[in-house]
């Protein structure tokens, strides 16, 4: 599990080249920010399509959108063939990327146990061709695919628990993160580096366009989305040992996080009512499954 | 020896570092004779065992950007599965060989139809006949693809069955010799951390002609010509053996009036057919075609010049359209002077056998052709 | 017509369109799209005729260019490709002789930033700039614009938008011909959308961030937040200090700051 750090030991370096092209206020730019500023120099950053394509100070490779899992396997046995393991196979793919059309080539390298690392910028909808719904787009969520109307109410299904089912895959390490919470978000990368196998960490990442909220929120946003425990920070070895790292006395109401996004704008009490009570449901096992420090998959 | 075998032959002479692929009939067993060299550790290589083409596909494109020897193969419905990410092999330029072992589209048996319909794809395409022309052409591929005037991917199509199944001898050539001949891969340019250009960072999106990455790469595949020939001769001065110039094998056309035009296994059979047909006075010769992209346009038009008539016997089509060898054909020999006559001979779709006499009925046809005598111009055989 | 993603260039090339429909002229409005941003410049263009439109290439050399951002409207190259006599419609707060560009055209400005935050609350000046545009060109009816207007924007927003509308028409100033007649020198990329690295995104922003070094508390929340690297850390002073050709003007660095120490304002000279 990853160490606690403080504000004072975050690097000052800085390893991507901005300005870049994403909106302002973006989370998904953040969050490429802080993990490669973990990772340091001596990474290859993957890239799929997604945006925005942030660019580092290291080389880049890229393939088609559902490639994302075998790219990396690619890159890592190469690496081996050539005899330079000592260079890192880093992804940095969207939700589309990682819960949709590349779920079977990841869950693939998981499977075989790759020695890869994946990040996943979460902002929960195919954000480059203009917010369409994703398996990561939480419930009730309007979004271009999911408009509100007489026969709709925003997204049906509850978002995919994608970690869970990586963890499922018993590799070394699952984790997620927020770019509300940089300290942790670079504790768990600077971890997950030097972890040999299969590691992923997906990171909440706020999109002010598709969710709707004024770009300056975009901290604000992540930090109720784990306050309010819709978001909750964990880690999984090995898919077994399990660690809350987010554990407040009080969890704030959901409505905290849900009123200042319009993509929920429609929603009934009832409605907040029903995700209120699914995510204190969910917290309840999260916080049994801390106290045990393991998971029963 | 199986002409399956002789391509994972192909692959542990070549020192192949990083091999991935997925099951698929009439591929499977090179899937299997790898696993099998992986598990005796034959040679250091590495096997990744796949869950799909797809993935196989850009495993072995990633592990060539960085610089490994790759090899995949695959048939068929498992090509198609790859076309998506062969672009991307295609455009980066990525010296990634292939072996496809022709399955059709409708039905397991052998056709054409699954190369002939990635053509767009940016690679190289052999057709080849016999089980050590597969050794050879693998070897050859890879020379072709990694050379610094090339950097094409090349995909070496052979029919599964009568020739993925079906054993023959097969001359295996000296490791030390091959090793000599055909030195490690380097990779072009390097994104090694420590050796990637940083001016690099960021660039690759917009800007310049559009128009400009699509011509390099149809230029780099047409000068694959001019290599692949050379690359030939320099072959068979290694290991005594050749496939014509590289591009096309003739076979008995020396005192041949007309020739028949055909690929893969059934060139095999059309050569058995030439020599009864020559035994019978009768002036048949047969020109392979080798190389489909790039296609020897100069070849065929010198060709034009000393022969009085071509069947093209395709073994695949394009519905709607045609064969694609007697279009590709007719399309190099428009501006010729002299009209050659040509004519389309459908054979071999799904598997269909094609026989000896099936060749002969060919031969005589065009011979009557080219006497300026009135004949179909489309056969089904 | 030249703006940024976000101030709705494209939809107010389509009013226009719709509008010139609705009055019997043929039309085309083509977006130019790449991979436009929330901020990112971007243009888009229109073509009115008697006859239908039949090519379906850009607008290479306007009759008229409207900008719909006041960093934009400080470009030369807004009005570089304009033909000769054309018209420039300005979205700025400036008079059309303190504009500083140079050429054969008129200016014309309006101040549609400031007519958007007040009818509708948000600075989306694409239709702000519509009236103006009505008016000074006298290509299109006001009606005809509303009437469109309610196609794109039906119900409360579609009169909010109405009312941006007549108050730019009733706002507009009249042409004059450009007073500059010397190009200013510093040429800038308006095109700067688009993937990879940008050089310079000064020109998406709308408020600037300002900090008050003796207010800040040295917490480097402003420096962890900004997704744009675009404020610096000094170690030794305990402060931060912007990289204003990085900063998008999200506003983020200011809303995480616990003692208010950093202002986003208006800065448009
Ligand atoms: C095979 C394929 N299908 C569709 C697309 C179009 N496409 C590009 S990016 C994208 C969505 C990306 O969504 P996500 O992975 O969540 O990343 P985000 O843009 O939200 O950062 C889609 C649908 C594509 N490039 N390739
Ligand atoms: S659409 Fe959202 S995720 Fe994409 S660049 Fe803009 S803010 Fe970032
Ligand atoms: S306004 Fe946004 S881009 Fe500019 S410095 Fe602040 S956080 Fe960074
Ligand atoms: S957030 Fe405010 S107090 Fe903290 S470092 Fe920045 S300016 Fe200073
Ligand atoms: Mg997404």
């Amino acid at each position: 599990m990853s160490e606690r750090i403080t504000r004072a030991q975050i690097p000052l370096s800085e390893m991507t080249i901005t300005p870049g092209s994403a909106c302002q206020g973006c989370g998904a730019a953040l969050a490429a920010r802080l993990a490669f500023k973990a990772l340091g120099p001596n990474v290859i950053r993957h890239g799929i399509p997604c945006c925005p394509d942030s660019v580092t100070k290291t080389p880049r490779t890229g393939t088609v959108f559902e490639g994302g899992g075998a790219l990396l396997t690619g890159t890592s046995r190469g690496l081996k063939a050539i005899g330079r393991d000592d260079v890192k196979a880093v992804a940095f793919y969207g939700d589309g990327g990682t819960y949709d059309i590349g779920f079977q080539g990841l869950s693939a390298a998981a499977e075989r146990n790759e020695d890869v690392l994946v990040l996943t910028k979460d902002n929960e909808a195919y954000m480059n061709t203009g917010n369409q719904r994703s398996s990561a787009t939480p419930k009730y969520s309007m979004t271009s695919t999911t408009p509100v109307g007489p026969k709709s109410r925003g997204k049906p299904r509850h978002k995919k628990n994608v970690p869970f089912i990586f963890a499922a895959h018993y590799v070394p390490y699952v984790a997620t993160a927020s770019v509300g919470f940089p300290e942790d978000l670079i504790a768990k990368v600077t971890y997950a580096k030097d972890l040999k196998g299969f590691r992923m960490i997906i990171i909440q990442a706020p999109c002010p366009v598709g969710w709707r909220y004024d770009p300056a929120k975009t901290i604000e946003v992540a930090r109720s989305g784990v306050q309010t425990g819709l978001w909750p920070l964990y880690e999984i070895e090995d898919g077994q040992n399990f660690k809350l790292n987010y554990k407040p006395k009080e969890l704030k109401p959901v409505s905290e996080y849900l009123s200042p996004q319009r993509r929920f704008r429609h929603m009934t009490e009832d409605e907040t009512a029903e995700i209120q009570e699914d995510t204190t449901t969910k917290w309840d096992t999260l916080t049994r499954a801390d106290e045990l420090g393991r998971l029963i998959i | 020896m199986v002409g399956n075998k002789a391509a994972a032959t192909a692959c542990k002479l070549a020192r192949v570092q990083v091999a991935s692929a997925f099951p698929i009939t009439p591929q499977t067993t090179i899937t299997q004779y790898l696993s099998e060299m992986y598990a005796r550790g034959e040679w250091d290589f590495d096997f990744v065992n796949v869950e799909g083409e797809l993935t196989s596909q850009v495993v072995v494109q990633g592990a060539s950007r960085v610089g490994a020897r790759t090899f995949t193969c695959t048939s068929g419905p498992g090509l198609l599965y790859m076309h998506h990410p062969m672009q991307v092999t295609g455009s980066g330029r990525l010296p990634v060989i292939m072996a496809v072992v022709h399955r059709g589209y409708k039905g397991m048996q052998p056709d054409h139809s699954d190369l002939m319909s990635q053509q767009w794809t940016g690679w190289g395409h052999q057709y080849v006949e016999h089980a050590q022309e597969i050794l050879d052409s693998l070897l050859m591929a890879y020379k072709v693809a990694e050379d610094p005037r090339v950097r094409i991917p090349i995909a070496v199509g052979y029919d599964g069955y009568v020739l993925s199944y079906t054993a023959e001898p097969v001359e295996i050539p000296d490791q030390a010799v091959v090793d000599e001949w055909l030195p490690p891969n380097k990779p072009m340019p390097s994104i090694l951390p420590d050796e990637v250009d940083p001016s690099t960072f960021g660039r690759g999106w917009g800007g310049g002609d559009p128009q400009m990455p699509w011509k390099t790469h149809h230029d780099a595949i047409m000068g694959m010509e001019d290599v692949q020939k050379e690359i030939m001769d320099s072959f068979e001065k290694t290991f005594g053996r050749r496939y014509g110039n590289g591009m096309i094998e003739e076979y008995r056309m020396d005192e041949a009036d007309v020739a028949i035009i055909a690929m893969g296994t059934i060139a095999g059979t059309c050569k058995a057919a030439v020599d009864k047909m020559q035994a019978d006075g009768k002036k048949v010769g047969l020109i392979k075609l080798r190389s489909y992209i790039p296609f020897p346009n100069k070849d065929f038009q010198e060709w034009a010049k000393k022969v009085d008539g071509f069947a093209v016997v395709d073994r695949s089509i394009c519905p709607g359209k045609g064969g694609p060898v007697y279009m590709k054909l007719r399309d190099a020999l428009y501006d010729q002077e002299e009209k050659t006559a040509t004519l389309q001979f459908h054979a071999g779709l799904g598997g269909k056998e094609v026989r000896v006499h099936d060749f002969k009925m060919v031969g005589d046809k065009i011979l009557k052709a080219a006497k300026g005598e009135k004949v179909e111009k489309i056969t089904w055989v | 017509m030249h703006g940024r993603g976000g101030q709705g260039a494209v939809t107010a090339s389509r009013i226009i369109a719709t509008a010139a429909y609705e009055e019997g002229t043929y039309s085309q409005a083509i977006p130019m799209y790449g991979t436009e941003r929330r901020g990112a410049p971007l243009t888009a263009f229109v073509r009115l005729d008697d006859v239908r439109v039949r090519e379906r290439e850009l607008v290479h050399t306007p009759d008229i260019s409207i900008v719909l951002d006041p960093l934009i409207a400080k470009q030369q190259a807004v009005v570089d490709n304009l033909k000769p006599g054309g018209l420039v419609i300005l979205n700025t707060a400036h008079k059309p002789e303190e504009v500083e560009l140079g050429g054969d055209f008129k200016v014309a400005t309006i101040d549609a930033t400031t007519i958007a935050l007040e009818t509708l609350g948000r600075p989306i000046t694409n239709t702000a700039i519509l009236g103006a545009f009505a008016k000074i060109t006298g290509l299109l009816k006001l009606e005809s614009i509303e009437k469109a207007i309610l196609k794109y924007f039906p119900g409360r927003l579609g009169e909010m938008n109405i009312a941006a509308v007549r108050r730019s028409y009733e706002e507009a100033s009249d042409p004059i011909q450009a007073v500059v007649t010397k190009a200013p020198a510093e040429k800038v990329d308006i095109h700067v959308g688009g993937y990879g690295v940008l050089k310079d995104v000064s020109s998406w922003r709308l408020l600037t961030p300002e900090i008050d070094v003796d207010t800040c508390i040295g917490c480097k929340n402003c420096w962890i937040f900004c997704p744009e690297t675009a404020i610096e850390w000094d170690e030794d002073t305990m402060k931060p200090s912007i990289r204003y050709n990085a900063c998008k003007g999200c506003g983020l660095c200011a809303n995480e700051c616990p003692v208010d120490a950093i202002e986003m304002v208006r800065v448009e000279a």
